[in-house]
């Protein structure tokens, strides 16, 4: 698999205090990767080192396969846009003239697709209004469209519906998505607003403590948050063969307790276990969300910042 | 480094403080000019050019902290030094394009002052002859002034990453320093005798004696000390430029230490801020 983005024993110190420690990350090539965790457990530190705002401590990230300590890291980031918590968007000036900084800063030599750029976020008609003016969602869109510039084929949104009205929130996702399928953009975004995050992401890295706590992809995860139904029964192994002669899917993770992941006629299954001598000894219907796949591997706790 | 100057000018250009001070320098120069020839006429001497023409240079001493503050800690408070970083630009690249674009604005803040002054002034005092050549050497003194002033601002306009703070500490440590040199000036500008007079209570006449050491002349090392400061510190320049030379040194030596403090600033202002975690 291409990665766009890798890091192994990343980590960031401030003073005694470990933002990042021994972190790791694959952000795969076209993905829509969800960066969750907690308020302060690390996201926002690791955008500031990929985006160069910062250097890490230990350890090393690749981006586009290049280390961060190689010379060539700079053009690497010029293929890039971020928008790390707040747009970057010169208050006193128009949406037309951010972007015009925006392109000399890169170096474009013609304003041409401004006007494309702009219709693209949906900020064509505002005109002369200075951006101070906007709403958040707009200054959030032109953000967007900052980072667009260039046209990069890595795109990093550090929380990015935080404090939108719900049309806002919509908005945004389409247009993540659209950029993402249309233009095959990455995009590595923070958040933890789990259910916004569950309508688009690709993949998934939770975060924690500063360690990256696991990896997977949407496919994984919704096999992991499939709806079913957890069994206990008195020999598991019997539970295996009945459910392999019906032809069900299942998943055993403990000697007695099993999941199943088929609607099953329950009447037909404990029949089929009594015949073999096996009790059922409990029965519940489980559907794991993102939430609560997220609660189970990271905790409930209540470690803000 | 070519499109980081592009960019920062080009923001220079939008910039209202830029062009309010601008244009407030030019009526500045005109105002003076005129004001100190009015003066000058009812007081019966005769007005020289030269009398305000450099008064600016301690007008942009404050003038620089304040736009310095401002221009460089806006890419701060938007945010938006993070998009040059975040494209690849490098810090020392985004430290001097800074640094050049600021400095450029305060040479600009000099000229509207002297072409104003300079409007009023040739056609009421004319310019004397020999004059020229101490009037040109003295601009082109305090543009190194500025600059060198400058360099000091941007140290840490790049460095504070709080607007405010940035423009606070930049007006209190001018204010300072414009107050440490006015000072310094006056010390230098004891002089070496006094003439001793005598009050004769009989007759009541006033008889002037012979000269008498004044005790705050300064001398020796304590002297050069206070030549060093002042002619050392942009403040120091700048005291000395607005009042046509004042006790300055020779000019390459002004011009000399304004360079000195551009050079050693930039380099301790890059090495800092290529090691500072930005937000």
């Amino acid at each position: 698999m291409d990665y766009i983005l890798t890091a192994d024993s990343l980590s960031k110190h401030y003073r005694h205090f470990k933002a990042l420690d021994g972190f790791s990350i694959h952000v795969p090539k076209g993905s829509i990767y969800g960066f969750v965790g907690k308020n302060g457990a690390g996201k926002t530190t690791l955008i500031r080192l990929v985006c160069g705002l910062q250097d890490p401590t230990h350890g090393t990230y690749t981006l586009y396969g290049m280390k961060n300590t190689e010379p060539g890291i700079a053009k690497c980031r010029r293929r890039m846009g971020a928008v790390v918590e707040t747009p970057s968007i010169y208050l006193d000036m128009t949406a037309m003239d951010n972007l015009k900084e925006q392109y000399r800063i890169i170096g474009l030599p013609s304003f041409d697709d401004i006007p494309e750029l702009l219709h693209l976020v949906g900020l064509e008609n505002t005109g002369k209004k200075k951006v101070k003016h906007f709403s958040l969602g707009m200054k959030q869109r032109l953000g967007i469209a900052l980072a667009l510039a260039g046209s990069p084929d890595f795109i990093i949104l550090d929380e990015p519906i935080n404090g939108l009205d719900p049309q806002g929130i919509i908005e945004m996702r389409e247009l993540i998505l659209k950029l993402n399928r249309e233009r095959q953009i990455t995009f590595l975004i923070s958040s933890h607003i789990l259910d916004e995050l569950s309508r688009l992401a690709t993949h998934y890295g939770f975060i924690d403590s500063g360690h990256m706590v696991r990896e997977i992809s949407a496919k994984e995860l919704d096999a992991a948050c499939r709806k079913c139904i957890r069994v206990q029964v008195s020999d598991v192994r019997v539970l295996a063969r009945v459910l392999d002669e019906m032809k069900i899917d299942y998943n055993i993770f403990s000697d007695t307790m099993a999941d199943i992941y088929a609607k099953t006629n329950i009447s037909k299954l404990t029949l089929a276990l009594a015949e073999q001598d096996c009790d059922i000894i409990s029965l519940t219907e489980r559907e794991e969300s993102l939430e609560s796949f997220y609660v189970n591997l990271i905790g409930g706790g209540n470690q803000n910042e | 480094m070519s499109r980081l100057l592009s960019a920062d000018f080009a923001k220079l250009k939008k910039n209202k403080f830029f062009w309010i001070c601008i244009i407030g320098m030019f009526l500045f120069g005109i105002f003076m000019t005129g004001m100190d020839h009015i003066a000058m006429i009812s007081d019966g001497y005769v007005p020289h050019i030269t009398n305000v023409l450099f008064v600016y240079a301690i007008t942009v001493a404050l003038l620089i902290p304040a736009f310095t503050g401002l221009f460089i800690g806006t890419e701060y408070s938007d945010g938006t030094l993070r998009n040059k970083l975040i494209i690849g630009h490098t810090r020392r690249n985004i430290y001097l394009s800074n640094l050049i674009t600021c400095s450029a604005a305060g040479i600009l803040f000099c000229i509207p002052y002297i072409i104003g002054s300079l409007m009023i002034g040739i056609p009421l005092s004319g310019i004397e002859d020999g004059t020229l050549k101490g009037i040109v050497i003295l601009i082109l003194l305090s543009f190194l002034m500025a600059t060198a002033f400058n360099a000091l601002c941007t140290i840490t306009g790049l460095l504070c990453q709080s607007k405010a703070m940035t423009v606070v500490i930049n007006i209190l440590a001018a204010c300072f320093l414009i107050v440490m040199s006015i000072y310094v000036l006056s010390k230098l500008s004891q002089p070496e005798t006094y003439s001793g007079v005598s009050l004769d209570t009989a007759t009541g006449k006033v008889s002037v004696e012979e000269e008498i050491d004044n005790p705050d002349y300064l001398e020796g090392t304590e002297r050069e000390i206070y030549q060093f400061f002042n002619d050392f510190l942009p403040t120091g320049q700048a005291v000395n430029i607005s009042q046509a030379g004042g006790a300055s040194g020779r000019p390459e030596l002004l011009a000399a230490y304004s360079a000195g403090i551009i050079i050693v600033s930039t380099a301790i202002g890059i090495f800092i801020f290529g090691r500072r975690d930005i937000k």
